[in-house]
């Protein structure tokens, strides 16, 4: 495994971007204002590779927040011809963290289990993915050690882990391998560099405090058991329906499907585009009908879906603990507390639980 | 290049019958291989203006000609204001059918009660119709149908056609409120539960009505002693895709789209949004 760790000096990144954006689009996170954004990178953009996170999440390369189905076109004989969009480039993310390797394989579960058409499961094929090892929470929200994410390192062509000066490179892919060797001459690690990763690896546990006490694999029997819980409401009492948790949060996929036409009402566009459970009128019918009409039935169904639904459909837990939902909440409404809370754990990390996960997780 | 299967197909509009001021029947081409079970949906949209699902109200040769299919559209937005307006001859561009395949071999020797609360008789109307369509294969048949008035009972020819039909289809009428000159029954739907006598543990019940019709109905068919197995429901949500992505028509861990709108009251009892 560890002759597949490579060197890759910091002045080679550039060279792995001009690599990569032959023939994908290369994109990463860049420090914006005061915030990191996924954006488009080349050779020479700074890459901040010690980002905390983003506020929206990968998905939008995969599910974009706005995307032409297809376009549509009045015939001379007046019915409407319709066009699917070209092929688009597909896309390169480098420095994807542990709980975004998560999500996309969230995303592809959830697709390959619902749907046959492979329009998303299609892009994360063709797509190319940098890990890139945290050292540290990305947010004081954030609790992917806990669930399970922090040490994921797939989906993902090429695996970092930045030490300072070097970055150390694992080949994870026989693409990744060949990415790699033509961005820069390949040098396998040295073994002090290799010692210095395991030891912090191994120290890495303590910089993530343990906030939940009971493994995510239970979170569906615990919530089964706290659904008629008044705690849904207590919580849903200080929701203002925005959704930004449905936008940041990187496993939700819900959309809606609307027409752009043009002025001339004779071509436009059938559009998706994101929506979520949390939105006013989401779950609306015809007529007027809401199904899911109060904030703690929209809230309940919001973390159902994260910790119950999404497992039993799909096998795999819809939250990558990444934070991002907490964070942006303008009224400081956190899954974690709320996993928390229905998993009989405590908000805090206590020596005890510390130790006996770190026991287990340790590298 | 993959991309999500929403392009429609230009279907012509056969006929066009209002049956009040706001509930339009419409018979329309069916898309290519088109093959609908009973309960499936499919999605009707016009390019500019949006796409919403809609029941079937007869499928391809049976109660509709071969190669057609029965819609009953409800003036009630945007989309459907224009779509109630479209003429014989213009076109539908439809995507489908979606939706469970509920196969009806299991319904085979059972009695059948149909019970439709107002719009709820559109979708049942394909099951009547599959039902008298191999009538020997069943058991006796009531259709129980609800209106808030007589002027909004829909499909009245189909009604007096198969109540002229005696003992192949039991027909019972009900309205909440009625003018002058109504001489049927006054009153909710479950009432007319009350006057079925049958062998309920071989009674299979199909429902189709406003969110509020389903608890009682479901109450007084249990306590009539039919089998939780035996209740199949069909549920309305704003689908936007039919493909089990889009997420508008999730029901607790269901997707509707997939895995309803026709689903088994066994099956779903548990969850807390079905009713």
């Amino acid at each position: 495994m560890d002759s597949e760790i490579y060197r890759l000096p910091r002045e080679r990144l550039d060279a792995l971007v001009e690599r990569l954006g032959r023939e994908y689009r290369v994109v990463g996170p860049v420090k914006r204002g005061a915030t990191w954004v996924w954006t488009d990178v080349r050779p020479g953009t700074p890459l901040a590779l010690d980002y905390p996170t983003s506020m929206l999440p990968p998905r939008q390369f995969f599910a974009p927040p706005r995307e032409t189905l297809f376009t549509y076109r009045r015939d001379g004989d007046g019915r409407f011809a319709f066009e699917q969009p070209p092929a688009e480039r597909p896309v390169a993310l480098i420095g994807v963290h542990g709980c975004d390797l998560t999500s996309l394989r969230v995303l592809r579960a959830f697709h390959e289990s619902s749907c046959r058409d492979r329009l998303v499961p299609g892009r994360l094929d063709r797509s190319l993915v940098v890990g890139l090892a945290c050292w540290t929470p990305c947010l004081p929200e954030s609790f992917c050690r806990d669930m399970g994410s922090l040490e994921a390192e797939s989906p993902a062509s090429l695996y970092m882990w930045d030490l300072g000066s070097v970055l150390l490179v694992r080949v994870q892919s026989p693409r990744g391998r060949e990415v790699l060797r033509d961005a820069t001459v390949l040098e396998a690690a040295t073994p002090d560099e290799l010692v210095a990763l395991r030891k912090r690896l191994r120290a890495r546990p303590e910089a993530f405090p343990v906030r939940l006490q009971f493994a995510p694999d239970k979170l569906a029997t615990s919530l089964k058991a706290a659904e008629a819980d008044i705690l849904w409401e207590a919580t849903a009492d200080r929701c203002l329906s925005c959704g930004r948790c449905n936008l940041v949060c990187p496993t939700c996929t819900c959309f809606d499907v609307c027409d752009q036409a043009a002025l001339s009402g004779g071509t436009g566009t059938r559009q998706r585009s994101w929506t979520g459970c949390q939105v006013p009128g989401f779950s609306k019918v015809a007529g007027g009908h809401d199904f899911r009409p109060t904030r703690a039935q929209q809230l309940r169904y919001r973390i159902f879906r994260k910790g119950k639904y999404m497992p039993e459909r799909c096998g795999i837990v819809g939250c990558t603990g990444c934070g991002r939902c907490a964070t942006h909440c303008p009224t400081h409404i956190s899954i974690r507390d709320i996993f928390v809370q229905v998993g009989g754990g405590t908000a805090a990390g206590t020596a005890a639980g510390g130790a006996a996960v770190a026991g287990g997780k340790a590298p | 290049m993959p991309q999500l299967s929403m392009i429609p197909e230009p279907c012509r509009i056969l006929a066009v019958t209002p049956h009040n001021a706001r509930d339009v029947h419409f018979v329309v081409e069916a898309p290519r291989d088109f093959a609908p079970e009973p309960g499936q949906f499919v999605m009707v949209s016009l390019p500019g203006i949006g796409e919403a699902p809609f029941s079937l109200a007869a499928l391809p040769g049976e109660g509709a000609a071969a190669g057609t299919f029965e819609m009953l559209i409800r003036r009630i937005g945007r989309l459907t204001n224009l779509i109630t307006t479209a003429k014989a001859g213009e076109v539908l561009y439809v995507r489908g059918p979606y939706g469970r395949r509920v196969t009806w071999d299991q319904f085979e020797d059972t009695n059948l009660i149909l019970l439709a609360g107002g719009l709820g008789l559109a979708p049942l109307r394909s099951f009547v119709r599959r039902a008298l369509g191999r009538r020997d294969r069943f058991g006796r048949i009531d259709l129980l149908v609800g209106a808030r008035s007589p002027d909004e009972l829909l499909f009245r020819t189909d009604l007096l056609a198969w109540a002229a039909r005696g003992d192949d289809v039991h027909v019972h009428l009900t309205v909440d409120a009625a003018r002058e000159g109504w001489d049927g029954r006054i009153g909710v739907i479950t009432e007319l539960l009350g006057g079925l006598a049958l062998e309920s543990a071989n009674t299979v019940a199909f429902l189709c009505g406003p969110p509020v019709m389903y608890r009682h109905c479901l109450r007084r068919l249990l306590a009539m002693g039919l089998y939780e197995h035996n209740l199949w429901l069909t549920l309305e949500r704003r689908m936007k895709c039919g493909l089990g992505l889009c997420g508008n028509c999730q029901m607790d861990g269901h997707y509707l789209c997939r895995e309803g709108p026709l689903v088994n009251w066994r099956e779903v009892r548990h969850l807390r949004e079905v009713v």
